[in-house]
């Protein structure tokens, strides 16, 4: 498709050739036309003075004549005989002048005619006067009559004059009228024309000013391409279909390790770099290319003089350019890098999958072979004690319960351990749930030992939120009995549950979080509460702050609860005072 | 044999809990037979054999060798003869996998074995009185785990 301005340019060209030819034909037809006037001005000149010669020459006839019959002296007949001659010829040169006008032609035959009578009456009174005179009645008759045919004659000569002016007058008219706009629209157009080039030139300037800002900015678009080239490992190339040539970039030279344009870019001389395994293939794709018009991604092998492999991946499309030529532009890279990145952490991958496959395999022993025996373990002591309580000594009767007390102790910890694994797994699913849902179950869970400790739970309306919710129910749990649990002797537990929604930057120790918002949801009990330089510590794993016979506990329930709330970006705190009760605090961040 | 026994099987690899299972049906006097299978493939065998007379109660452990419990349920939830069988999963984890994948594949209800001689007395007998002809249409997910 041609440029705007390319068209704009041919159509100037054509307009101002048009101009120019029309500017020369329109001149021609004028000189020619101006000629064709000038000879007829001339042939009108020509005519005048014939006639007026034709008058000279019959006044030399009358001469002649009038001397003869004054002298009858053959001597005058001369000069008579001379101006009838050249009469004659007068008369012919003007039929040959006077051919297109009809009148004038009528008015010829006229003057002819009276010319004739006039030679006539000339010739009577001759053949009068040569009888001697006698009868100069007649003569002198015929005198008079000569006299009046020569009056016609001029009167016809001065009509012909007449009508020649008339007719050279309008002539000009006609001319003038024809020529009168001719240069005023010679001029015009010489002005149009003008324009148009100007424009034209102006056009070309601006264009060849655009091409040469094109032609900079293409020159560094190159070199960027080149330095892009090179720094990012890739390489192109085109395959002009029509004449089958291709054109590599200097860098495709330097992916198969050679020098740029250091030989001729053909596919054979190419196929030399490819790894003897991959050119079946590479060759089967690149006879597909030809075929379908494009390239599939296509990894190969080549192989540097060095001997060191690297690997390419190939990609090109076919793309029609603007002259219509079939060309295939393709693109090479080295993917090499990416390939050994790519293995490491496929081999990173495989051994984090297989430490989780031994970390699920951990979990099912704990859960299934441990729990196996320890189950039997007590069973066979339920027995024990049930049918052999009479044949068992006191002291006997205490281990039992001592063994008892230790595998319940196992079996808790098993099953925190467990808890705790699982709050690990990868299947986090942030589902919208209501969280006064989450704590009535809870609730539900605990209400043995609610009862029992005869706690009053006072709540807050709690939002809807994006949880993993099996797990917030078991921090709920968790918190929970952990109050119950460290409630002061002879107390009854009251545990206060609030909820805020905080901007995060408010809070310190949310200030850098990425989410803009926390729910802050605040567990305050009334139990025996700890020592505040003991506030980070309770949450790690097996970590507890009272003897195993005071509390029961694993040290693990409020490590899990860390990881839950880590599991949701957020962050527990605990603060407190002794014997003045404990505050759990939550924050949780709105996720969506 | 008397119409009036409960014929009752079990199926697990382990001989602690086998001989559990008998003293607690022993004690619970019930009029009741116990068959005991060591593995899947020898309850499967029992069970193809037409001459012989179909439980009407089965007690399935999950882990065992050579044929799990899980591939005994779909094998007998696929015989037409043995699919009205009414199958109690017997297993030591409660996991919420094989729960899942039990309760699918037809069981009528999941026991974790529980860990006191009294308590597996008590799962037992509830178990076998149940009139499962009729809680099997009130069968659901939530009370398919036995919770007592």
């Amino acid at each position: 498709m041609p440029t705007p301005s390319s068209r704009y340019l041919r159509t100037a060209f054509i307009v101002g050739l048009f101009v120019i030819l029309c500017i020369g034909g329109f001149t021609y037809k004028h000189i020619s036309e101006l000629s064709q006037t000038s000879k007829v001005v001339k042939d009108n000149y020509s005519l005048r003075s014939e006639l007026e010669l034709i008058i000279s020459n019959l006044k030399d006839a009358e001469i002649g004549h009038r001397g003869f019959l004054l002298t009858h002296d053959s001597l005058f007949l001369n000069p008579y005989e001379e101006s009838l001659q050249k009469v004659t010829s007068n008369l012919h040169k003007l039929d040959t002048l006077i051919v297109s006008n009809g009148e004038q032609v009528e008015k010829l035959k006229e003057l002819k005619e009276d010319i004739k009578k006039r030679f006539n009456n000339f010739d009577k009174s001759f053949s009068l006067a040569k009888d001697d005179t006698i009868l100069t009645q007649d003569l002198l008759f015929l005198l008079h009559e000569g006299e009046i045919r020569m009056d016609r004659i001029r009167a016809d000569i001065t009509a012909m004059l007449d009508l020649e002016q008339r007719l050279l007058t309008h002539n000009q008219e006609i001319n003038e009228k024809k020529i009168g706009l001719t240069p005023l629209l010679f001029y015009g157009l010489l002005i149009v024309t003008l324009v148009i080039l100007l424009l034209a030139y102006f056009k070309m300037s601006k264009d060849l000013k655009a091409l040469k800002e094109n032609n900079i900015e293409l020159e560094i678009f190159e070199k960027l391409t080149k330095q892009s080239e090179i720094v990012s490992n890739t390489s192109t190339w085109v395959w002009y279909i029509e004449d089958n040539e291709f054109e590599f970039s200097d860098n495709l030279y330097r992916l198969v390790g050679e020098e740029p344009q250091s030989f001729e870019p053909t596919l054979e001389n190419f196929y030399k770099y490819v790894h003897e395994e991959d050119i079946n293939h590479l060759g089967q794709q690149v006879n597909m290319m030809m075929r379908e018009e494009e390239l599939p991604f296509t990894t190969y092998r080549v192989v540097h003089k060095d001997g060191t492999i690297r690997h390419l991946k190939a990609y090109s499309k076919m793309m029609d350019d603007t002259e219509g030529d079939k060309k295939m532009f393709g693109v090479t890279i080295d993917v090499t890098n990416e390939l050994e990145n790519y293995r490491i952490i496929e081999q990173r991958n495989q051994e984090l999958e297989r430490t989780n496959k031994e970390l699920s395999a951990f979990n099912y022993v704990a859960s299934h072979d441990l729990q196996e025996p320890l189950r039997k373990i007590q069973t066979f002591m339920s027995r024990l004690e049930a049918k052999e309580k009479d044949h068992i000594s006191e002291s006997g009767q205490l281990y039992i319960q001592r063994m008892k007390s230790a595998s319940a102790r196992m079996r808790m910890l098993i099953e925190d351990l467990l808890q705790y694994s699982r709050t690990n797994t990868s299947e986090k699913e942030y589902l919208r749930t209501n969280m006064n849902m989450l704590l009535e179950h809870a609730k539900t869970e605990l209400l043995d030992s609610i009862e029992e400790k005869q706690a009053t739970i006072i709540c807050d309306d709690l939002p809807t939120m994006d949880v993993i919710s099996f797990q917030i129910q078991q921090l709920f749990i968790n918190i929970i009995s952990n109050s119950l649990k460290y409630s002061r002797e002879g107390v009854p537990p009251i545990i206060e549950i609030t909820h805020q929604e905080v901007l995060s930057k408010d809070v310190e120790e949310i200030k850098d979080s990425l989410y803009k918002f926390h729910h802050k949801i605040t567990f305050k009990d009334n139990g025996i509460g700890f020592e505040q330089t003991y506030a980070d510590k309770i949450f790690l794993l097996f970590n507890r702050l009272h003897g195993k016979s005071e509390y029961s506990g694993t040290g693990i329930g409020l490590a899990i609860c860390k990881k839950i709330v880590e599991n949701h970006k957020g962050v527990i705190l605990a603060e407190s005072m002794p014997n003045a009760g404990a505050s759990f605090i939550i924050y949780l961040p709105f996720l969506k | 044999m008397n119409s009036d026994y409960i014929n009752i099987a079990l199926a697990d690899d382990d001989e602690d809990d086998r001989l559990f299972f008998t003293e607690a049906f022993d004690e619970l006097k019930l009029k009741s037979k116990v068959l005991l299978f060591k593995d899947g493939i020898e309850l499967m065998e029992y069970l193809n054999d037409g001459d012989n007379t179909l439980p009407s109660l089965l007690f399935l452990d999950l882990n065992m060798p050579k044929k799990s419990g899980l591939e005994c349920l779909k094998d007998i939830k696929a015989t037409e003869r043995l699919r009205e069988m009414v199958i109690a999963i017997y297993s030591t984890s409660a996991s919420e996998e094989d729960i899942e994948n039990t309760f699918v594949k037809g069981a009528n209800v999941y026991i974790k074995k529980p860990n006191d001689f009294e308590k597996l007395k008590k799962v037992l007998s509830e178990v076998v009185t149940t009139n499962w002809q009729y809680q099997t249409s009130g069968l659901n997910k939530d009370n398919f785990l036995l919770r007592l």
